[in-house]
């Protein structure tokens, strides 16, 4: 067990590696002048060369990159070109908003996927397998521009039980960072205010985007169950007279779920990455956001630190789903 | 297989235990919350001594020597104070921080007397030491406001309150500069904050340290700029809290608006807000911008045929230019009668002004001897109402048997295009940063400034030069606007550019705000000190 993770942690280094050196280089390939957007439109070629220099831009894009990788093996992500910070810093701040998010609509999307994925295989062909199929499509093919719009139109202008917009309260102080994650957060330093505040903040966005993955994880379950129940251990199991959730749970949902896992795995990293909408319809203020401003703005490094981060999560999501395969069957685990 | 659909029964019941834990629960939690919250504003919006304001995207650096982004100014703007500032609805500038000001004879020295008692939030006084500091620090610096300050030799303290400025050349529109965001003075107490001999750039990336009316109290990244009064300055303002909420999506602008929990909202496009004018809370403040949208037309380095001004006249012909505003900016926009536009000294009612002539456009192509002309035209998504714009102009220029063909990029992509010239014809917007016709006539036309510096067209034509270059080094107004107008009817002649429409300034205001007053030299900043609810 240790070995495969100090291995697949060694893997990690040439993924990142690969990684840097692609999007570093398609990045400076597409024209456009960063030094340009950060002196504004009038100034003259002086003041320019000055910024780029001071930027580093002067060098040959091969000194550039190697002078990226130098700082970055010290933790360092350079200096964001449009907001004039340390990308780390603009990554601490952004990175937990889109986390807290992206975990929410996760698990939403399990809690109610798996059931529903479930309720499907057992009552297959049943009023039951039509209604769930009809739920989980109409999310996965519902775009979240408009779920979200039509969630904000109902539960905030008709109903008035969820904000439209941000995080937390103007009025309510955000808690103090431990890990970033209000929710958690806010649980952690016992500040009730700031826990409801934000719990309430967080239902609407998180609904809205894990309704778009709930019909991969209801569909998945669903296929995998079938094919489960179908096969002779089942059968052998039922004969023993094991049944009802024992049969159920222990015996069939636990290889069911192998192959869902991985399906979950990557759809989480997808999550991560395309909560962007969601982000911008709800005012979320996480790295989605902040990533597309920074391209408009070709903000370097700044997409670098987008993309190392959202490679290093998609990595360490693909090591825990593989953990998790141990941990499902034993026979992998020799 | 007969006993399923019991356990069915249990994984339903577990399905829904599992819903309910992870949605309903907080909203029954929150129940009584919210809805406190939706009272709050629907009933008497939000308190009385605080100001919302929904704005779209988060700012980059507030460091009045860095940034050149007219969106970081609306936080700066109330928080730093200048020598001189923009009077009311003016473009001209009143007493600022300086109370009085000489300039000399050769228009090389000016020398400025400062009021006493402005402080900054800190309780620092703000002395001649300090405006030294600002204007040497930004040259120091040497990033985007450099440009205009680099015709600052020397800085000089003569007291406490007087300091005076030498400028390496006649620069008539200095004063005006002084009135712009990168004139705010800086507590030069900064100099403790500095990091790795920053100059302090990292700490007023993210802090203020004016003596303006506000501070900036906290800035959560994304989220929201909150504002509260600099303890130390002289009438203290009615808003004791200002927001600035980053609420991207237009909608949701829209609908918190009209609940009340935002008092002003920047980011609503304006199909929209004409929608919305109906609303009983909300007010539509229409004001003439002096944010302008032309065409660079390409005169020296795009297709051949742009080179003869009868071929540009002809393009400047063919466009309705009722019908493009009505299209483009629903009618909340004026045709531009030659490049100063209107409410900008200078600015000549008596201009020629281009208008709709199909015939003519034909027969000033004919004369030219050009046939199937095809043109290709640039422009990136950083403007909503670009797309439509394109593609009305290629319908007009059908008419009279002109091929466009559009060439979309991203914003970065055709900044850089138009600057090497790699174009036919340009979509592009200016607004001005200093209350002066320079900011056109000099940008636009003098020859030294071609490529993104201002002379997009890359037109070249002696007399104008010459005459800019004039108007730029006497300080003698009325003598300039006769030089500027002169050079003027040469550039609507010659039709370098195709001079569209200035915009209307559209802002949603709610009625409960009082005392805002629109200044074009100030779009998206507000007059906060003397606002109230």
């Amino acid at each position: 067990m240790k070995q495969i993770i100090a291995k697949r942690l060694s893997l990690l280094v040439f993924v990142l590696f690969g990684v840097t050196l692609i999007t570093f280089f398609l990045s400076h390939v597409i024209p456009g002048d960063p030094a340009r957007m950060m002196v504004g439109q009038r100034a003259d070629e002086a003041t320019l060369q000055e910024v780029r220099r001071q930027l580093g831009l002067d060098q040959p894009v091969w000194v550039q990159y190697f002078t990226y990788v130098k700082g970055l093996l010290s933790g360092d992500f350079g200096i964001s070109i449009r907001t004039q910070q340390p990308v780390a810093n603009d990554l601490i701040t952004f990175f937990p908003a889109t986390l807290e998010l992206a975990l929410t609509a996760f698990v939403i999307a399990l809690v109610v996927g798996i059931p529903i994925g479930i309720l499907s295989a057992v009552k297959k062909d049943t009023v039951w397998d039509h209604g769930g199929r009809l739920f989980s499509i109409a999310g996965v093919s519902t775009p979240v521009f408009w779920s979200g719009l039509v969630g904000i139109l109902i539960f905030y202008k008709l109903l008035g039980w969820f904000p439209s917009s941000g995080r937390i309260d103007l009025s309510v102080a955000a808690p103090a960072q431990i890990t970033g994650l209000y929710v958690l957060d806010s649980l952690l330093t016992g500040n009730w205010q700031a826990f409801a505040n934000s719990l309430w903040h967080l239902i609407l966005p998180a609904l809205t985007l894990s309704f778009a993955q709930l019909a991969i994880v209801t569909r998945q379950v669903r296929a995998s169950m079938l094919e489960v129940l179908g096969q002779e251990y089942i059968r052998t199991a039922l004969a023993n007279g094991i049944k009802g959730p024992l049969l159920l749970f222990r015996y069939a949902l636990r290889n069911a779920l192998i192959p869902t896992i991985t399906v979950v795995g990557l759809s989480f990293g997808s999550l991560l990455g395309g909560a962007v909408v969601t982000e911008t319809i709800f005012g979320w203020p996480g790295m989605g956001k902040y990533v597309v401003d920074s391209i408009a703005y070709l903000d370097f490094p700044a997409i670098m630190g987008f993309t190392i981060v959202i490679s290093v999560g998609y990595v360490i999501i693909n090591l825990l789903v593989d953990l998790t395969y141990l941990l499902l069957n034993p026979q992998i685990r020799e | 297989m007969l006993h399923l659909p019991l356990s069915l029964i249990l994984v339903l019941a577990l399905a829904l235990t599992a819903c309910s834990s992870s949605t309903s629960q907080p909203q029954t939690d929150s129940q009584p919350e919210q809805q406190t919250q939706t009272q709050e504003p629907s009933a008497s919006s939000t308190p009385s001594d605080t100001l919302v304001v929904a704005i779209t995207s988060d700012q980059g650096t507030l460091d009045p020597a860095v940034t050149m982004d007219n969106a970081a100014w609306k936080i700066t703007y109330p928080t730093y104070q200048r020598l001189v500032e923009y009077d009311g609805s003016s473009t001209e500038v009143k007493p600022g921080l300086a109370k009085e000001w000489q300039v000399s004879e050769d228009g090389l020295e000016w020398t400025f007397t400062l009021n006493e008692g402005f402080k900054f939030a800190d309780g620092t006084p703000v002395t001649a030491e300090a405006v030294k500091f600002t204007f040497d620090r930004t040259l120091a610096i040497k990033k985007g406001p450099y440009d205009v300050y680099s015709v600052i030799k020397e800085v000089k303290v003569n007291s406490p309150t007087s300091v005076t400025f030498v400028l390496s050349k006649n620069f008539p529109p200095f004063l005006s500069t002084l009135a712009a965001n990168y004139g705010g003075i800086v507590n030069p107490k900064v100099k403790e904050k500095e990091q790795n001999g920053d100059l302090g750039q990292n700490y007023l990336a993210n802090n203020t340290m004016g003596s303006g009316p506000y501070q900036l109290e906290e800035w959560k990244k994304g989220q929201y700029f909150k504002l509260t009064p600099n303890p130390h300055y002289p009438n203290q303002p009615a808003l004791k809290t200002v927001y600035f909420k980053i609420i991207a999506d237009p909608t949701a602008q829209r609908l918190q608006l009209e609940q009340g929990e935002v008092d002003i909202a920047e980011g609503i496009p304006v199909e929209q807000l004409t929608a919305m004018g109906n609303a009983d809370n909300i007010e539509l403040l229409q004001n003439p911008s002096l944010l302008v949208d032309y065409v660079y037309i390409n005169t020296s380095r795009g297709h051949e045929a742009l080179k003869d001004k009868r071929v540009r006249q002809a393009l400047s012909y063919a466009i309705d230019y009722q019908a493009l505003t009505e299209a483009v900016q629903q009618g909340y926009a004026t045709q531009m009668r030659g490049p100063i536009p209107k409410g900008l000294w200078g600015h000549d009612e008596s201009a020629f002004q281009y208008s709709y002539d199909v015939e003519k456009a034909k027969a000033l192509l004919a004369e030219a001897g050009v046939t199937n002309l095809e043109l290709n035209l640039l422009y990136s998504d950083n403007k909503p109402w670009w797309e439509t714009e394109a593609l009305t102009l290629q319908a007009f220029f059908a008419e009279i048997g002109v091929k466009l063909n559009l060439n979309k990029v991203a914003y970065a992509t055709s900044r850089e295009m138009m600057d090497k010239g790699e174009f036919d014809l340009c979509l592009g917007v200016w607004s001005p940063d200093f209350a002066d016709p320079y900011m056109f006539m000099n940008y636009w036309f003098d020859s030294n400034n071609f490529g993104l510096s201002g002379n997009r067209a890359f037109y070249k034509n002696d007399r104008v030069d010459q005459l800019v270059r004039q108007a730029a080094t006497i300080n003698d107004q009325a003598e300039r606007i006769k030089l500027y107008q002169q050079a003027q009817q040469i550039v609507i002649d010659e039709a370098p550019y195709i001079y569209l429409y200035q915009k209307d300034s559209l802002l949603p205001v709610s009625k409960q705000v009082k005392g805002y007053v629109y200044n074009p030299m100030l779009e998206g900043i507000y007059n906060l000190a003397e606002m109230s609810k």
